[in-house]
């Protein structure tokens, strides 16, 4: 049997207030700890979406820039490579939709511009070997 | 009978006559109003072409920036210049050309807004640069200033690369020149220069939109057709030397200053 006036003691309250902290100490901690395994993957998405975004940025822009690049030198390919640039131009297009207004209207213009000359180069070819 | 004769006569000459319009004054020529608000503040835009291809290649313009070749195609807006393209891809505030810094078109901020430098329609002593005064230095041909001696004599060195916008080429291979027998046996055949107008205006701004067949004798060009502003009147006659300077393409024909 435990003594009912030792629960009044100073002792045992000392204990208890001692308990009581730890556990909320163990509880924050536990609780940070686990919010902080959630919040990983929610700050680390963003950021690589980010990186992600960078990339495919940059990729369309570097396609763009190595396809219509060689315009000025199209009359120097043959048949084939300049199908293959303009089917490079065709593929480059639906990205290039994807960008946001300003910039989807001024590359896509600059895009039929440097594919329609392609076309127009491979056209003359064409006839020029029928 | 004879009054009706007269006047079938003065009919079919003047279906017949289908010259050029006289071109209006080199400071004039060119000149672009850009009013897509009709009018409402801060007012229409005029453009100077004179101006800037005295710093820039046709194709700069009107391949790598996207500026279209006929009136209101672009889309200009305040926003598409403040995002850095059409007249913000140089006018933004941070490029510096022959060492100024080039001023923002449509510029939030308050100190830098210098709205009536474009929105100069009907307002006096607004514009920074006369074509006078501007052009004092430059050599003149028979309409205006020579463009081509401007640039052969150093001049004018126009800029054909804009950083981050224009794609980095391996200079341009001479394009051969040619001439061009014209239809009618008086007529003087024309020496087209293919190599300055692919320098100038680059392969794309002419093939196919405006020469849309490489293949001679597909496409039977006339001064008809250039005086509706196709082929040859697609520059010439609004932007480039006018049609009715003859010697500038038919380079033995006699002089007539229109």
């Amino acid at each position: 049997m435990v003594n009912p006036t030792f629960f009044k003691g100073k002792f045992f309250t000392a204990r208890l207030v001692t308990t009581t902290v730890s556990t909320t100490i163990i509880a924050a901690l536990l609780f940070l700890g686990l919010a902080g395994l959630c919040a990983v993957p929610a700050i680390g998405e963003p950021s690589a979406s980010a990186a992600q975004a960078d990339t495919t940025q940059e990729s369309w822009r570097t396609e763009f820039d190595n396809v219509c690049a060689k315009t000025e030198d199209a009359m120097t390919f043959s048949q084939e490579e300049l199908m293959d640039l303009i089917r490079r131009c065709d593929t480059l297009q639906p990205r290039i939709e994807k960008l946001d207004e300003s910039r989807k209207k001024v590359f896509l213009e600059r895009l039929r511009k440097c594919r329609g000359l392609y076309a127009y180069v491979l056209d003359a070819k064409t006839k020029e070997k029928n | 009978m004879a009054a009706c004769g007269i006047l079938f006569l003065a009919d079919f000459v003047s279906a017949q006559i289908y010259l050029p319009k006289p071109a209006p004054a080199p400071s004039e020529y060119g000149k672009v109003i850009l009013d897509n608000y009709a009018g409402a503040e801060p007012g229409a835009v005029v453009f100077d072409h004179w101006l800037h291809r005295s710093k820039f290649t046709c194709r700069v313009c009107h391949v790598d920036v996207g500026f279209a070749m006929e009136a209101k195609a672009t889309g200009i807006k305040a926003s598409t210049n403040r995002e850095g393209f059409h007249c913000g891809a140089c006018h933004d505030g941070k490029r510096v050309f022959e060492g100024k810094t080039v001023f923002a078109a449509c510029s939030d901020a308050a100190h830098d807004q210098q709205c009536d430098r474009c929105h100069s329609l009907g307002k006096k002593g607004v514009r920074k640069y006369e074509y006078k005064e501007y052009t004092a230095k430059f050599p003149k041909g028979i309409y205006g200033v020579n463009w081509e001696v401007a640039e052969r004599s150093g001049v004018i060195k126009p800029i054909d690369f804009i950083e981050g916008l224009s794609v980095k080429k391996a200079p341009m291979k001479s394009r051969e020149d040619f001439t061009v027998q014209a239809n009618y046996s008086w007529v003087h055949p024309i020496e087209f220069s293919h190599e300055k107008h692919s320098i100038w205006n680059g392969c794309e701004l002419c093939h196919p939109e405006i020469f849309p067949t490489a293949k001679k004798g597909t496409v039977s060009y006339s001064m008809f057709s250039n005086i509706e502003g196709r082929y040859c009147g697609a520059c010439h006659g609004k932007v480039a030397f006018p049609l009715n300077n003859c010697q500038g393409c038919h380079a033995k024909a006699p002089s007539w200053v229109p």
